[in-house]
């Protein structure tokens, strides 16, 4: 994954004339955004190691108040001076994390501006090298990579999780931005219907059309779909822990990526994640097995999205 | 004062914080660096997963010390209340669910566990805990299986054409045979109607007389009315004079063409001829035939022969009995050589006679097959009925051997008889398979034209009648293999 992102930056570097310049300040900004994120991680610690103490207070008197196994009112004061302090400790050193993950999520964000600009450049420039397409087991470690960066959701406490988090899907009028990756249904060259992983190119508001790219390099094609035929991927991972009820439940019926394609099939939940780097397990539709369904097969939570239609007929 | 009492219900969670040397080693390495070395663009994804982790267990820390808090104060506040206890575990029901995972992720991270002592619950609250775990997850879990049904529908499309023939399929059959009410209708020739130059020019007409009669009503309104009457009826006599002009030909002589031509090559011997013989007295004497003595000339402008038509006719006639005219040159009812739109229907009824006449016998072809295919299945019924009383004999034979008793002479006889009726009728049917290759011949036979005709769609779904059969063909064929292992059992069985 390293190399991808090196090999990435490299492509951004190249064109030539004005991109050039713009680039340039984009890599200042991201060299600046760095060196916030690793002063912002310095101060994590810095907060980490401040709390422990008191952690460590806490964690000693659980221990006496369990030997004696009896709560006096000394007890009980102290242990909730403690709580309190100790809270507060948590929601500092919360804000902070929450505050380099958002520069880290900056970052991407301005990586993937370039990415895409730089999409943009290999098409339509000719000076440029034509740029060769991914081996496919490139592009295979790329998805695999992309799903498992996929933010994790932690809310605070008493919020719930926002829509395009885990299994919750898009409200009715959201639009996918450019870039965004999306399960497209395509007709395929032989007729037959098939959900396939896409990236936006754009969107039309007065037709309420989607152009989309094919993700597959090897299938190269762009596709103009009705947004019905669209469905967003999520953009935050459901924390198993905290929010269980953002995740697809057991045998729920779910369009899932199957392994090494680029495609989406039917299938049932399996087993739901049980910690944030989890995958879920899934059944696919599968008619060459007697019952009617693969063996579980791991799927990420960014390839696993709601099937809307109930049944083809 | 019991224990229970004294003791508020605290979870004593472990608040160890995540130990970030060993579950993040990124983040430990970025922490030792000094300002200038940074943070690399390759290293975003791995730091984005440890801080999420150190996030995570932050923010599940917060919640459970708030929870924890909010127990502790809700406890001094209501000591001694009876009811404490159960409002105290209201508060904490996804409590436990926060508390398995952490330890179950510690465990995978880094072999690093909680291990038992001050932070575990006690063991008193376990019961709640399971319960309120189970509760918690309860609503979620409706189990909606929905049904892998592609097998099902497979066979379902399937079935259709491996389906025993019935008697209202035959009947059908046999319904369409019968040619259909409207066909008549599709070999009509209407009769010509008039040409259009002249239709147009009637319409023309028309309207020009509208026009008029609206000009005229503007000058009504201007002069009065006894004027417009007057225009009126010149209108009329005009259209009813233009009318007779349509009737007759255009050059205004009032007979057929082959009087004409027969006319014609008189009067141009006449040119030869001296010039006291006038043509009038030729044309009269002829004419004399019909009665008309008067000359055309000497009516002027509005002469007209009576007659004319018969004339022609009679003309004709004479010069075909003569052989002079042959008799082909004008075909069909009113028509002549020259009208393309005829042939073409012509063509085309042709063709539609001659689909019919295929589909006929495709459809006799394929009724005297379903007929064969429902006697085979009355012989196909009867060997299963056989197989059945064979294997009654079978049961009954092995019930007496497991009572250690031999067979009686009557289940004996019965078995026996079974078994022989069943090998007959198979005989019967094996004749009757021979048949098959034909079926094919015919399918390859079909033509593809057949469709065109909106009777044939109804035929199509017949075809695949054909196609039932064949199946049905090999599924006997597997069938009489299949039992044959039966048949074998049966006589080692009544041996």
């Amino acid at each position: 994954m390293m190399r991808s992102l090196q090999s990435q930056a490299f492509t951004f570097l190249t064109p030539a004339g004005d991109p050039r310049r713009r680039n340039m300040s984009a890599d200042t900004k991201i060299a600046e955004l760095l060196t916030e994120l690793h002063q912002l991680i310095k101060q994590t610690q810095e907060e980490r190691s401040r709390s422990e103490h008191n952690l460590l207070n806490i964690q000693k008197t659980h221990e006496r108040m369990q030997t004696e196994n009896k709560t006096s009112p000394y007890y009980r004061t102290k242990l909730r001076g403690l709580y309190t302090t100790a809270k507060a400790d948590a929601e500092a050193e919360c804000s902070i994390l929450r505050h380099a993950l958002d520069k880290i999520a900056e970052i991407k964000s301005l990586l993937e501006e370039r990415r895409i600009a730089a999409k943009m450049a290999g098409v339509y420039s000719d000076s440029d090298p034509p740029r060769k397409t991914m081996r496919r087991g490139v592009l295979m470690t790329l998805l695999q990579q992309s799903a498992m960066t996929l933010p994790l959701w932690i809310g605070k406490p008493g919020e719930s999780p926002p829509p395009l988090c885990g299994a919750i899907s898009a409200s009715s009028d959201y639009v996918a931005k450019q870039g965004d990756k999306v399960a497209a249904r395509v007709k395929a060259v032989d007729g037959d219907e098939q959900w396939i992983l896409a990236e936006v190119v754009s969107y039309n508001h007065s037709t309420n059309k989607y152009e989309v790219d094919d993700i597959d390099e090897e299938g190269k094609e762009r596709h103009t779909l009705s947004r019905r035929r669209i469905i967003p991927l999520p953009q935050w991972k459901a924390n198993p822990e905290t929010d269980p009820e953002a995740l697809f439940s057991k045998d729920q019926l779910v369009l899932a990526l199957y392994p090494q394609t680029t495609c989406f099939y039917r299938a049932l939940i399996h087993t739901p994640p049980h910690r944030p780097q989890d995958d879920y397990s899934v059944l696919f539709e599968d008619t060459s097995y007697a019952d009617g369904y693969s063996p579980p097969l791991n799927v990420a939570q960014r390839y696993v999205v709601a099937c809307k239609e109930n049944k083809k007929k | 004062m019991s224990e229970l009492k004294d003791c508020p219900p605290l979870k004593y969670y472990d608040f160890k914080p995540v130990e970030h040397v060993k579950l993040c080693p990124r983040y430990t390495a970025v922490l030792g660096r000094s300002e200038d070395d940074g943070i690399g663009i390759e290293e975003l994804d791995t730091l984005q997963l440890e801080l999420e982790t150190l996030l995570s267990s932050a923010s599940r820390r917060l919640r459970a010390l708030e929870e924890q808090r909010q127990i502790l104060t809700e406890w001094q506040d209501k000591k001694g209340d009876k009811r404490f206890l159960k409002l105290s575990k209201d508060p904490d029901p996804a409590a436990p669910v926060r508390h398995k995972p952490k330890k179950q992720k510690l465990d995978g991270k880094g072999g690093h566990g909680p291990g038992p002592g001050p932070g575990r619950p006690k063991s008193k609250n376990l019961q709640p805990k399971v319960q309120e775990y189970e509760f918690t997850d309860d609503p979620q879990d409706i189990p909606r299986t929905p049904k892998n049904d592609a097998p099902n529908r497979f066979w379902a499309s399937v079935e259709p054409y491996c389906a025993d023939i019935t008697n209202e399929e035959i009947r059908l059959l046999e319904e369409l045979l019968k040619p259909p009410e409207d066909e008549a209708e599709y070999f009509k020739i209407p009769t010509l109607g008039k040409h259009y130059s002249q239709r147009w020019a009637q319409e023309d007409l028309l309207e020009e007389q509208r026009e008029g009669a609206r000009a005229n009503d503007k000058k009504k309104s201007l002069m009065g009315g006894p004027l417009s009457e007057l225009d009126a009826k010149d209108v009329d006599s005009l259209l009813k004079k233009s009318e007779s002009q349509h009737e007759s030909p255009e050059d205004g002589c009032p007979f057929g063409p082959l009087t004409q031509r027969l006319l014609q090559a008189l009067v141009e011997e006449n040119i030869i001829s001296p010039m006291e013989d006038s043509p009038i007295p030729d044309i009269s004497g002829k004419d004399a035939n019909d009665g008309a003595g008067t000359s055309p000339r000497s009516q002027g402008k509005s002469f007209s022969v009576p007659h004319t038509r018969s004339l022609e006719a009679r003309i004709k006639e004479e010069l075909i009995a003569q052989g002079l005219l042959d008799s082909e040159e004008r075909p069909g009812q009113g028509g002549d050589l020259e009208d393309e739109v005829l042939a073409e229907l012509q063509k085309r009824q042709a063709e539609l006679k001659a689909l019919i006449a295929h589909n006929r016998a495709r459809k006799q072809e394929l009724l005297r097959l379903a007929k064969e295919e429902m006697r085979k299945q009355e012989l196909r019924q009867r060997v299963r009925v056989a197989d059945n009383e064979v294997m009654e004999g079978f049961r009954r034979i092995m019930a007496a051997r497991q009572k250690k008793r031999t067979p009686t002479k009557k289940e004996k006889d019965q078995a026996w008889k079974a078994l022989k009726e069943r090998e007959s009728i198979l005989k019967r049917r094996q004749q009757k398979l021979s048949c098959r290759s034909t079926v094919e011949d015919i399918l390859a036979d079909v033509d593809p034209r057949m469709k065109q005709e909106p009777v044939c769609l109804t035929l199509s779904s017949c075809v695949s009648g054909v196609t039932r059969f064949i199946l049905k063909g090999y599924r006997a064929a597997q069938l009489s293999t299949g039992s044959f292992t039966t048949d074998n059992n049966q006589r080692k069985a009544a041996s």
